[in-house]
């Protein structure tokens, strides 16, 4: 069976604990350690650019400091490198406005953080229905 | 003595023929001169034109072309401060104050080209008032003379000057405002975002401790299972605070919507709970409106799920929406077929409330039942009245406890009024 790698990019630690708790007996998936925020998304993403095994879905949480979930979604999109990985928002708030530019700039998804383990569960099929329909 | 007595009969005689020919009574003078008789007609025009300038609200000077004063109504004298007697015969320029002597010798010097108008300050009774002098030139029999119209302009100054300083303030309001208005948007944005995030945490983590709740006794997991109801209240009081703050934005557009296609929109939106209330919804004509469809979809939907929300708990819950086009921007207005409004209302047979507190349910928080029976954050209906009036309508709402409720709205055909 195909694993999709997932990377998520999220400053909160309790949540990237939700992430990877809830997520972890998923067996169509692969967690890759999470970036703590949208520059170590780009470190990391740059050191395994080198070995070939990028990621097949970014997780982008828009809160983030220094560069927030928008910001990183325009640097990835506008890199050669890595413009082609489906990529999806998700905010404890999600806005028009957030709703908006999210899709404008390329991301696939753009939804509100789940509130429980069928939430987040949830979360992934319906992205990896999205990512089926760009497939 | 009897010389003395002689002049004030003469002086007597002259001021009778002034009053006469002031008033229109005299066409011509017949005056004893060294020549014999001579006869004075009035050129400068007839009675009507006399008696025109002698009480018409602005002086009315006749200069010569030395710029002595020939004639003036008492108009101009009474503006000058002065009796008729000590206007004539002098120089016009003692009129005017020092600082604009120069700007009516120029207006003065040119006038006798082409007519002229021009704004200085005159010496009155008061001191000095700024004037406007137009001056024309008039062809006389004994040559040419000036002829200038003094019009006060007092009160328009002031009025100006006025004008200049509402508007002043006006514009300092104006911002004050708009900086309040928008600190008020990042207030409410910033909080409720900000409020988002722990509250989503105290929501998650009452979750995972009733993913593990079996140790806990039944007190606990009842205390847990108020924990999660109070924080998605909250969510849902956050939420609908930043969207009733991001009502007073101004940047909504307008279209022609059919609010047939919203209505039936939202009742299939609310298909489960009309289905497990047995409700019914009658939905008569309803029109197209300029709107935005976001805002009045919301309107709509507030009403009609309080509506289903406030039935009765013995009766089945029936809704009627229609509408009809009227003449004014009033509940009682009559029906006309090419009016600019439609009133619109939307009645259930629920629980009804009292109508002395329809203005509170309008207001922001105001809650008429209590939350443990009614669930709701007691903003709907302010957003639905805060939607109404940007555009341009009104809304009200008439009830008695247990005979249901009947929203009624007024609502512009089209938006460019």
């Amino acid at each position: 069976m195909f694993k999709r790698k997932i990377l998520l990019a999220e400053d909160d630690g309790d949540d990237q604990r939700f992430f990877n708790e809830f997520l972890k007996d998923r067996n169509d998936i692969i967690l890759m350690p999470s970036a703590d925020d949208g520059e170590e998304l780009f470190t990391i993403l740059g050191k395994i650019d080198k070995t070939g095994e990028l990621p097949n879905l970014i997780i982008l949480d828009q809160n983030m400091p220094k560069t927030n979930g928008l910001q990183a979604l325009r640097l990835l999109k506008a890199d050669s490198r890595y413009a082609h990985i489906p990529v999806s928002i998700y905010s404890t708030y999600i806005d028009e406005e957030l709703m908006k530019k999210g899709l404008e700039w390329g991301a696939c998804h753009v939804v509100q953080k789940p509130l429980s383990n069928e939430g987040y569960n949830q979360m992934i099929d319906s992205l990896f229905k999205v990512c089926a329909s760009i497939e | 003595m009897k010389e003395l007595e002689e002049l004030r009969f003469q002086l007597h005689e002259a001021n009778e023929t002034i009053e006469a020919i002031r008033t229109g009574q005299v066409d011509a003078l017949v005056v004893q001169g060294q020549d014999g008789h001579q006869v004075y007609t009035l050129k400068s025009a007839d009675q009507t034109y006399r008696v025109f300038i002698e009480k018409m609200t602005e002086g009315a000077v006749t200069l010569n072309q030395q710029g002595l004063i020939l004639y003036c109504n008492s108009q101009f004298a009474f503006m000058a401060g002065l009796p008729l007697s000590q206007v004539i015969g002098i120089s016009f320029e003692k009129f005017i104050i020092a600082d604009d002597l120069s700007l009516y010798e120029e207006s003065f010097r040119k006038c006798w080209e082409q007519d002229c108008k021009v704004e200085l300050m005159l010496k009155t009774r008061e001191g000095k008032a700024p004037v406007q002098l137009s001056l024309t030139t008039l062809e006389l029999q004994e040559g040419r003379a000036l002829s200038i119209i003094v019009t006060d302009l007092t009160a328009q100054k002031k009025t100006q000057q006025q004008l200049r300083e509402n508007n002043i303030q006006l514009e300092e309001i104006n911002h004050a405002l708009e900086l309040s208005n928008h600190d008020l948007q990042q207030f409410a944005s910033i909080a409720s975002h900000d409020l988002q995030e722990p509250l989503r945490k105290i929501h998650m983590f009452s979750n995972l401790l009733k993913a593990n709740s079996k140790v806990l006794s039944q007190d606990l997991q009842t205390y847990l299972q108020k924990i999660i109801d109070s924080s998605v209240r909250m969510r849902t009081l956050i939420v609908d605070i930043l969207n009733y703050s991001k009502l007073s934005a101004n940047d909504h557009v307008m279209d022609c919507i059919d609010l047939k296609e919203i209505v039936n929109e939202l009742i299939e939106d609310f298909e489960l709970m009309i289905e497990e209330k047995k409700a019914r919804v009658i939905v008569g004509d309803l029109p197209s409106i300029d709107a935005n469809k976001g805002q009045i979809r919301q309107v709509f939907q507030n009403i009609i799920s309080n509506a289903l929300k406030f039935a009765r708990a013995d009766v089945a819950p029936v809704i009627e929406i229609k509408s009809r086009r009227v003449n004014k921007k009033t509940f009682n207005s009559a029906d006309d077929a090419d009016g600019p409004y439609w009133f619109i209302s939307i009645k259930d047979n629920g629980i009804g409330f009292d109508e002395k507190h329809v203005q509170n349910i309008f207001s922001l928080f105001e809650r008429l039942n209590s939350k443990d029976k009614y669930e709701g954050t007691g903003i709907g209906l302010a957003i639905a009245k805060k939607i109404i009036e940007k555009h341009n309508g009104i809304i009200t709402a008439v009830s008695k406890p247990g005979k249901g409720a009947e929203f009624q709205m007024i609502l512009p055909v089209t938006q460019n009024m």
